[in-house]
């Protein structure tokens, strides 16, 4: 799994970065995780009480809003166009009802992975401001990965507690992983299926449309409450 | 879940309830909005909750806290109302994705992606996400919700509605009529302008091509306008042809808005226009001070920006001719995204045939969530011209007792460690101290104190303002006559540039000492829509928050509509001469207006503020 993994970085950072727009797009990625970061982070604080795990999960996410800054900075200094971050539909990990160490183990998981990855990326890449970026942030967030151990720990999460969680969050991770694998495949599909499409009805309809484009006005009047 | 701190809900009135909820989701700024027996009780845009600007998904989060304010079940809702025509939408995109064959193949493919694979089904989505029978699920078209955006709250009881937006279903801009008949709104379509004859669009490119990003940074290029001349008025009016009848036609040769991914403009424009700005290269304009070296190049973008900003004023004044001749109303509702330009406004307000202007607080299309809901509720027999205008206080409310109490706990080394980019150190220390005020007017004496010493201060208080301006409860706060301190303003907290001015607040007594209006045109003044001039002889005192062509965009401030933020300008008001602060939205660059305690918390902590009000608790950093 290891060498597959840091085949896949070789692979990423050797050929597809080489391309100036693909190395930012993969940056803007990472900027969209860090803040992401930060997102749950922020959802995970209004659910704690107690004021010392709040100011743990408050530094927290002052380090990963930090993180996404550096990679904001990074992109814009590599990018052919100012950042606009990447979005998408968000949803929390976790129940108003769930205990605080749950959160902890998402987040303790998802700090290590984030540093392997991270951190084969940077011993990678070639001296340049990605690598340099990278360095300091694996330092930060391998401090999260103890200090997420610790916490989980503190609170009284049993070993074998942390370990099923951790085991459930992983299976979770994974299978989104998978599940993200399917939809770039189903993509790739609907994008030959569409391409064939705009061949075969394109020669047909171009010339309507763009009569229909030459319209100044709207000629219906479609102002009434409609139903579904 | 969203705690809510106040629940505005009407007294109970012996009958159930009329509750409509409305929605806006899909292009940019998904929202919210829970109209109950024709008034609003809570709107938001979604953007607030995911901390992901202009965020266009599906408002999970905004749904939740409007149908938490009022303790209301989805299933107990009479109506959900969508803010366009998913059905005329995609015919119109298909149209205009067909029309460059055979060079449109990607953006074809990516369209229809999007359309079949999500936004085409948005009715049957918002029913199955709220489990709402489809009977209760209503839509109206793109334009028209903004129409009966602008034209609902507005207090007026007939009205000429005017819509200019980048695109909606089928249209770009819009005139309509609007009157209550037998106690309903009656609102009636004029014209439609069909795309693509955009001005938004046109707008935007414009935009792209002086290096800002379109959709989002068009207050940039109308600040910017402010340092040029427009010596190229003349070829953007030949771009954007006015017509006969005061409409306009767009020369779409100049033009990608087919063929988004070739980017907005064409060959033919940098011909005419020149090679677009590169976003790293810096203009040296400067709003507080002394300009850097402007080279010809950096003068052409300024000349560029505003040339297309008269040209956009010039159109927008003819299709309020246009519509005054058509509906020879005294009264004008104004909206769409274009509505956002206070610039354009101002000479709405002053030299269009209408006497009286109204702009919705949230005119974009975070606000139409608000339009559709009350036009509904209005359709359904709830609500009156009287009773349905409200204000932009409609947004969440969030406790902050749990995060000042953690404050004791953070440990001040963190907090250094990891400061904004560029900020080694901030002003005022690092460890966060904090007070709990129960008089309100001593909170304000002691924030006035620190305004007036030269502090930059946050203040956070009770509901978020709906739309894109700050209103004095989530704002950044100076002293207005100080462009030194604007500077660090910018550099170290808003991560602003030095051309975008800034804009003041001021009380309502005070107001006319600093801006020349009658009282209608005050009233218009209520929430920073229009660019106004400044009196010359007050513009030392609010040098920080005045735009080199001595305008700016005034908040008027009156003590019924925010009283919290009316005692604390009145106090500014006894120490400086004026009851005036400068003022600026609560967030940082790329990054909507912060919403909850802990977030406010976390960019005055990162940055070189001084002190942070949060609702009755005042923090201040300390060496």
């Amino acid at each position: 799994m290891a060498l597959l993994d840091k085949l896949k970085v070789w692979f990423a950072v050797k050929l597809a970065w080489s391309d100036e727009a693909r190395l930012a797009e993969a940056v803007r990625g990472f900027q969209a995780t860090e803040a992401d970061g930060v997102w749950h982070l922020h959802r995970g604080l209004a659910r704690v009480r107690d004021p010392r795990h709040r100011a743990i999960l408050f530094a927290h996410s002052l380090e990963e809003e930090a993180h996404a800054e550096e990679f904001a900075y990074t992109y814009n200094q590599i990018g052919e166009r100012a950042m606009t971050p990447a979005t998408y539909e968000r949803s929390d990990l976790y129940g108003a009802a769930e205990p605080t160490w749950k959160l902890f183990a998402y987040v303790h998981v998802g700090e290590r992975d984030a540093t392997d990855r991270f951190r084969l990326i940077q011993q990678t890449l070639d001296e340049s401001l990605l690598k340099r970026a990278l360095s300091r942030i694996v330092s930060d967030e391998e401090g999260h990965v103890d200090l997420t151990h610790r916490m989980l720990i503190e609170m009284g999460a049993t070993d074998r507690q942390i370990r099923g969680e951790v085991r459930r969050v992983r299976l979770a991770r994974l299978w989104e992983a998978w599940l993200r694998v399917g939809k770039r495949v189903v993509d790739r599909l609907s994008t030959v299926l569409l391409s064939v499409s705009y061949f075969l009805i394109g020669p047909f309809l171009f010339l309507f449309a763009r009569r229909r484009l030459a319209a100044r006005f709207v000629e219906f009047d479609n102002c009434k409450l409609k139903r579904l | 879940m969203v705690r809510v701190r106040e629940a505005p809900v009407d007294e109970v009135t012996g009958r159930a309830p009329h509750r409509v909820l409305g929605v806006s989701y899909g292009y940019h700024d998904s929202s919210a909005c829970l109209v109950v027996d024709g008034k609003v009780v809570a709107a938001s845009a979604e953007e607030r909750f995911t901390r992901q600007k202009h965020d266009a998904n599906f408002p999970t989060y905004a749904i939740e806290y409007v149908l938490d304010v009022a303790k209301v079940r989805p299933d107990e809702l009479d109506q959900v109302v969508f803010h366009e025509d998913p059905h005329v939408k995609f015919a119109r995109v298909l149209t205009t994705v067909l029309a460059p064959f055979p060079s449109s193949r990607l953006e074809f493919v990516n369209s229809l992606k999007a359309w079949l694979g999500r936004k085409l089904w948005s009715l049957n989505q918002i029913s199955s996400r709220l489990d709402v029978g489809p009977e209760k699920i209503g839509y109206l078209s793109h334009h028209f919700s903004h129409a009966v955006q602008a034209f609902m709250g507005s207090g007026f009881d007939e009205a000429a509605i005017l819509i200019v937006d980048a695109v909606g279903d089928w249209a770009c801009s819009a005139m309509y009529s609007g009157a209550w008949r037998d106690g309903k709104p009656v609102v009636e379509r004029v014209v439609e302008v069909a795309f693509p004859n955009s001005l938004g669009l046109v707008y935007s490119a414009f935009t792209a091509f002086l290096g800002f990003t379109p959709n989002d940074s068009e207050c940039s290029t109308m600040a910017l306008g402010g340092f040029g001349r427009p010596v190229y008025a003349d070829r953007v009016r030949e771009i954007v042809r006015a017509l006969d009848d005061d409409s306009y036609e767009v020369d779409q040769r100049y033009f990608n808005f087919a063929n988004f991914y070739k980017g907005a403009f064409t060959q033919r424009f940098v011909d005419v226009f020149g090679p677009p700005r590169h976003f790293r290269d810096k203009l040296p304009f400067s709003c507080f001070g002394e300009p850097g070296e402007i080279s010809p190049d950096m003068q052409r973008f300024a000349d560029v920006a505003a040339s297309v900003q008269l040209v956009l004023e010039e159109r927008i004044l003819g299709l309020a001719r246009q519509l005054h001749a058509k509906v020879p109303s005294k009264n004008l509702c104004f909206a769409g995204g274009v509505s956002l330009n206070c610039v354009a406004n101002y000479e709405l307000m002053t030299r269009s045939p209408f006497e009286r202007l109204f702009i919705p607080p949230d005119p974009g299309d975070g606000g139409t969530s608000v339009g559709v809901a009350l036009y509904a509720s209005a359709l359904a027999g709830h609500g009156a011209p009287a009773e349905m205008p409200y204000g932009p206080y409609v947004g969440a409310a969030f406790d902050e007792a749990d995060d000042v109490a953690m404050l004791d706990h953070l440990d001040p080394k963190h907090v250094l460690q990891y400061l904004k980019r560029g900020l080694e150190r901030p002003t005022s220390g690092a460890r966060l101290q904090h007070q709990s005020f129960d008089d309100r007017a001593a909170l304000a004496r002691a924030v006035a104190e620190r305004l007036v010493a030269g502090q930059i201060v946050g203040w956070y208080r009770g509901r978020a303002e709906l739309g894109p301006r700050a209103l004095g409860n989530r704002s950044i706060l100076i002293r207005p006559d100080d462009t030194a301190l604007a500077t660090r303003l910018s550099r170290h907290v808003k991560d602003r540039a030095p051309f975008r001015p800034y804009a003041f607040s001021i009380t309502s007594e005070d107001a006319p000492r600093a801006v020349d209006l009658t009282p209608d045109q005050a009233r218009m003044n209520r929430w920073m829509q229009v660019a106004v001039p400044v009196r010359e002889e007050a513009r030392p005192r609010l040098a920080s928050a005045v735009h080199v062509d001595g305008s700016t965009r005034v908040q008027i401030c009156h003590a019924d509509e925010n009283p919290a933020y009316h005692a604390l300008l009145t106090e500014v008001g006894e120490r400086l001469g004026l009851g005036a602060v400068l003022n600026t939205s609560f967030n940082a660059s790329g990054y909507p207006i912060v919403q909850t305690p802990a977030e406010a918390l976390s960019m005055f902590a990162r940055t070189d503020m001084d002190s942070l009000v949060l609702n009755d608790t005042l923090v201040w950093k300390q060496s």
